[in-house]
């Protein structure tokens, strides 16, 4: 019996082990490797050891991006309490319950291309955004959005934020569900208002789902904020919305330097790794689980 | 006195809080309208006003966009990507889990670990690697190039929610199939997978959704007639410079496919989190 588990326990797992092997290892070794080296992704590469690290650490462009990737998690708090509270007003039944339901998770449902096109649209000189402001008196507010640093990193961020908050209010839905009925109806007797039971009953119990969106929530504000700064703003205007991701893509595909673009790749994994591994710390603490 | 109750729990709404939440519904629903509004003028109208409905309807800007993003051949590569990787994750994340969850081997916990770690790699920087990886293996601007990719990008996720999954499930249920004779394989068949629906419905929605979006390698790595239907699209930003009505339609073709999807397999969507997240 024991044996025979042994046996197929291998096998079942070899095809995932095979794939990440493979696609994501392998890829990460090679990148790690030419961080060292000075490479234009054609001829071979020449071995340069820590010379790219230094560049990397007196450079402004990357100094820029990592800043902008800073900014983006900022919004982090955000995106973990107002999803919440969403998410409890449908779970109370707030009236339209179903219909709010079902439009929130749309904006995680369009993809990022679209997403990022209609927004490119709304916050032109000449688009809604500004329409909407001069027709309710608040010309003086009109703007490019896009055109400067000052407004176009927050218009990023509103976009990320709208793009991912159905998507996190529907894991908070899925986790109250799971609740026990009891613990609220025993705060309703007590007369405690909607939102104090959120706070002080819900919010507690629901420590695993808070983890989850905010650890996912940091991750992409530094591993998966590419598609909407390559859509949206292609980084500018001029270098103003770089993130890290950006820079790689950009000394990569546009300046041939592949080797120093591998160096920012490896620090970015770092600073990645990093945040999962403090925070999933940081919450399983005390938690007994 | 329980129906006194409800009304006056109904009455605590504050109209508010309905209107804060039917203005984030409108704007959830905005970019939809946006694009069918603008999809259906002309570009004349369009330079006038983007936002108020059409004076003039026209559908030549669809067919335009249908035209210039050559919408059946590319519609055809994307289904093929999203079907393609969608059957392989399924099966790779839930044999995997299986082993994870419920055989017993030595270096069980170690693998488990060696298959999640990856999870928080921005797929970004693999970029080049992984081309220079396709090109050598011989299947640059194949569907496989991409489908593997996919594959290995979302197993880690994929296999932490199948064996999460699994691990709720009591060990008894296998344990009294094995008491009858059961096979291994039969055991993850018969017994584990027809509990397992709400999980794999929800593995299939994520991944759908992540795959059918996907466009940075899909752009470099399907470069000719094997073009999916995002990039098609995101390329029709360039070509229709002097045509924003056909760039809206094109986004909308686009579009449509998968909020369709996602207003069938909404009702589980829910449940099958739920489900999906252990509880």
């Amino acid at each position: 019996m024991a044996d025979r588990d042994r046996l197929w326990g291998v096998v079942y797992a070899l095809p995932a082990l095979a794939l990440v092997l493979a696609f994501i290892a392998y890829p990460l070794a090679s990148v790690v490797y030419h961080a060292f080296t000075a490479w234009d992704g054609i001829n071979p590469p020449e071995w340069v050891g820590l010379e790219n690290f230094a560049t990397l650490f007196e450079d402004p462009l990357f100094r820029t991006s990592l800043r902008n990737n800073l900014l983006f998690a900022l919004s982090v708090p955000i995106q973990v309490t107002v999803p919440m509270v969403l998410a409890w007003l449908i779970y109370e039944r707030v009236p339209g319950w179903r219909f709010f339901r079902s439009t929130f998770f749309l904006p995680a449902v369009v993809s990022t291309v679209v997403v990022g096109i209609v927004a490119q649209v709304v916050f032109r000189l000449d688009g809604p955004l500004n329409a909407l402001l001069g027709s309710v008196g608040l010309g003086a507010l009109q703007t490019e959005w896009l055109g400067s640093a000052g407004t176009s990193i927050p218009a990023v961020l509103l976009v990320v934020v709208w793009a991912n908050f159905g998507y996190n209010t529907l894991i908070y839905l899925a986790g109250m569900s799971a609740l026990d009925p009891a613990l609220r109806e025993a705060a309703r007797m007590d007369g405690a208002r909607p939102l104090r039971v959120l706070f002080s009953v819900v919010a507690p119990n629901l420590r695993r789902v808070m983890e989850l969106v905010l650890v996912t929530s940091t991750v992409t504000a530094f591993a998966f904020m590419f598609a909407y700064i390559y859509v949206i703003t292609n980084g500018g205007p001029g270098f103003d919305t770089y993130v890290t991701e950006f820079m790689i893509y950009k000394q990569a595909f546009a300046f041939g330097r592949v080797g120093y673009a591998c160096a920012v790749g490896v620090v970015l994994v770092v600073i990645t790794a990093a945040i999962g591994l403090v925070q999933i710390r940081v919450l399983t603490r005390g938690t007994g689980a | 006195m329980g129906a006194a109750v409800v009304v006056r729990r109904r009455e605590r709404w504050k109209w508010p809080v309905v209107a804060g939440m039917a203005l984030i519904s409108a704007s959830a629903l905005f970019p939809l309208y946006f694009l069918a509004s603008n999809a259906l003028r002309t570009n004349a109208d369009y330079a006038g006003a983007k936002v108020g409905l059409p004076t003039i309807l026209s559908a030549d800007a669809l067919q335009r966009a249908w035209e210039g993003a050559s919408v059946p051949t590319y519609l055809r590569n994307s289904l093929v990507v999203v079907v393609g990787t969608v059957a392989l994750s399924v099966v790779v994340a839930t044999c995997a889990a299986y082993s994870f969850s419920k055989l017993r081997w030595t270096l069980r916990g170690k693998a488990y670990l060696l298959v999640l770690v990856w999870i928080a790699v921005p797929p970004l920087i693999l970029l080049v690697p992984l081309y220079v990886q396709m090109v050598d293996l011989g299947l640059f601007d194949t569907y496989w190039s991409v489908i593997l990719i996919y594959t290995a990008l979302n197993l880690p996720f994929n296999t932490y929610l199948m064996t999460a999954f699994f691990r709720s499930l009591p060990d008894e249920l296998a344990e009294a199939a094995r008491m009858e004779g059961a096979s291994v394989h039969q055991i993850l068949w018969r017994v584990l997978l027809p509990l397992a629906r709400p999980a794999l419905a929800t593995l299939v929605i994520f991944n759908f959704l992540w795959v059918w979006n996907e466009f940075i390698f899909a752009l470099l790595l399907l470069p000719s007639e094997t073009k999916t239907l995002t990039v098609g699209v995101l390329q029709l930003q360039g070509r229709f410079n002097l045509d924003p009505t056909a760039l809206m339609a094109g986004l909308l073709i686009a579009t449509l496919p998968v909020v369709g999807v996602y207003l069938i397999f909404q009702r589980h969507l829910v449940r099958a989190v739920a489900a999906g997240i252990g509880r």
